[in-house]
């Protein structure tokens, strides 16, 4: 198939199942409140809904850097679609577009000029340990397999077995990033419902369908990453059954756990990250 | 073209749903929920969930086409109304799972 349909077909395919999975997450966190929550397509719904509202500017907003910052977050995710399903390229890349989220995030709450997104801008920074886990799981898996390539780790996987065995502290590692990504999550500080939606407090209208889109794109492909370096080469349904099961996970998690405060969310998972890091390397050497 | 029938079967999906939700809230605008069970969604729920698991039984027609019919009928099933639907999928889900165990030969 054409390259440039192979990347279309997989953004469609990315921000539908992203959306899906979204609310689908949502639904879980209601159920286990014990309330009927909204039906599995209201995130999608969201998304379209905002494409076709009214765009406002706030007086405050720096208007280039308040748009740009949404177009570069859709971009740098669409980037993500490229380097993870469509060629299966390095880890590095995606490990760069987490940084230039967290870059995304940090300007998205600055360049509105409301207080709420200068203090969710102030968190992402703070929040860059979010960030540790992945790349330690990365360094643990590239002194495993010898190859940051997808593709080379799906082949390492289709002769040795999945990484899910081999490395259970960097899956434990990987599995707090997404509990950290996930939506209402407890290390979600830059989100925290106190500074009402954090950095995307601003941006209205077709900004924020551009964020929301960002947003099930990011999902979907941080849930196939999990499932491709450590269960290795699994079918359509394998993928389908495991992004549902990550769901019902985090949704039990995220319905049950408050918020952290900044400095616990963040000693949280910084010790995680080093303890798996060192446990990882041990588990390698013996 | 594998991902491309995943695309198609992701938006007859969504539609299904769309148009679940829909009917579902002009048919029932109580604000309450009645708990029985709607014998339109329960054949939808069927259809899908049987079409989904059996399609392999049915080789007159393409997998393709009965798989996208499969995705539709269960969106219409799965995207009710909260709190309604969730019998009749079940339902769907034991018979067409009953008719896959006793044809996949699993047994015997």
């Amino acid at each position: 198939m054409n390259l440039m349909a192979q990347i279309l077909i997989n953004v469609i395919i990315a921000f539908l199942a992203g959306s899906l999975l979204l609310g689908f997450h949502r639904k879980v966190m209601a159920r286990v409140q014990l309330r009927p929550g909204p039906p599995i397509i209201q995130y999608l719904l969201h998304s379209l809904k905002f494409f076709f509202k009214e765009t406002t500017f706030p007086k405050t907003a720096s208007i280039p850097f308040y748009i740009g910052i949404t177009v570069i977050l859709a971009i740098i995710w669409v980037t993500g679609v490229i380097v993870g399903p469509v060629t299966k390229g390095s880890l590095m890349i995606l490990f760069g577009i987490y940084a230039i989220h967290k870059i995304v995030e940090h300007n998205a709450g600055s360049s509105s000029g409301s207080p709420y997104g200068k203090l969710s801008c102030v968190r992402a920074v703070f929040s860059a340990a979010g960030e540790l886990p992945l790349f330690a799981v990365i360094a643990v898996i590239f002194l495993l397999t010898g190859t940051m390539d997808i593709s080379g780790i799906i082949a390492y996987q289709s002769i040795h077995g999945p990484l899910f065995f081999q490395l259970p502290l960097a899956v434990l590692m990987f599995f707090t990033l997404i509990v950290t990504k996930s939506p209402y999550s407890p290390f979600a500080i830059t989100k925290g419902k106190e500074i009402i939606s954090g950095f995307e407090t601003e941006h209205f209208g077709m900004l924020r369908g551009y964020i929301m889109f960002s947003e099930s794109i990011a999902w979907y492909i941080l849930l196939w990453i999990f499932l491709t370096i450590f269960f290795g080469p699994i079918s359509v349904v394998g993928y389908l059954i495991g992004m549902i099961v990550i769901c019902i996970i985090t949704g039990f998690i995220n319905a049950t756990t408050p918020m952290l405060n900044p400095n616990h969310s963040v000693m949280t998972q910084i010790s995680i990250a080093v303890i798996c890091t060192v446990g990882s390397i041990i588990m390698i050497i013996i | 073209m594998e991902e491309l029938y995943i695309m198609i079967y992701i938006i007859v999906f969504i539609v299904g749903s769309i148009a679940g939700l829909l009917l579902s809230y002009k048919k029932h605008m109580e604000p309450y929920i009645i708990s029985e069970i709607d014998v339109l969604t329960l054949v939808f729920s069927i259809v899908g969930w049987f079409l989904l698991f059996n399609h392999g039984l049915i080789n007159a027609i393409r997998s393709v086409i009965l798989l996208t019919i499969a995705f539709f009928c269960i969106g219409l099933a799965i995207g009710r109304r909260p709190g309604y639907g969730r019998k009749e999928t079940a339902i769907g889900i034991l018979i067409a799972g009953i008719v896959w165990i006793l044809t996949s030969g699993v047994l015997f």
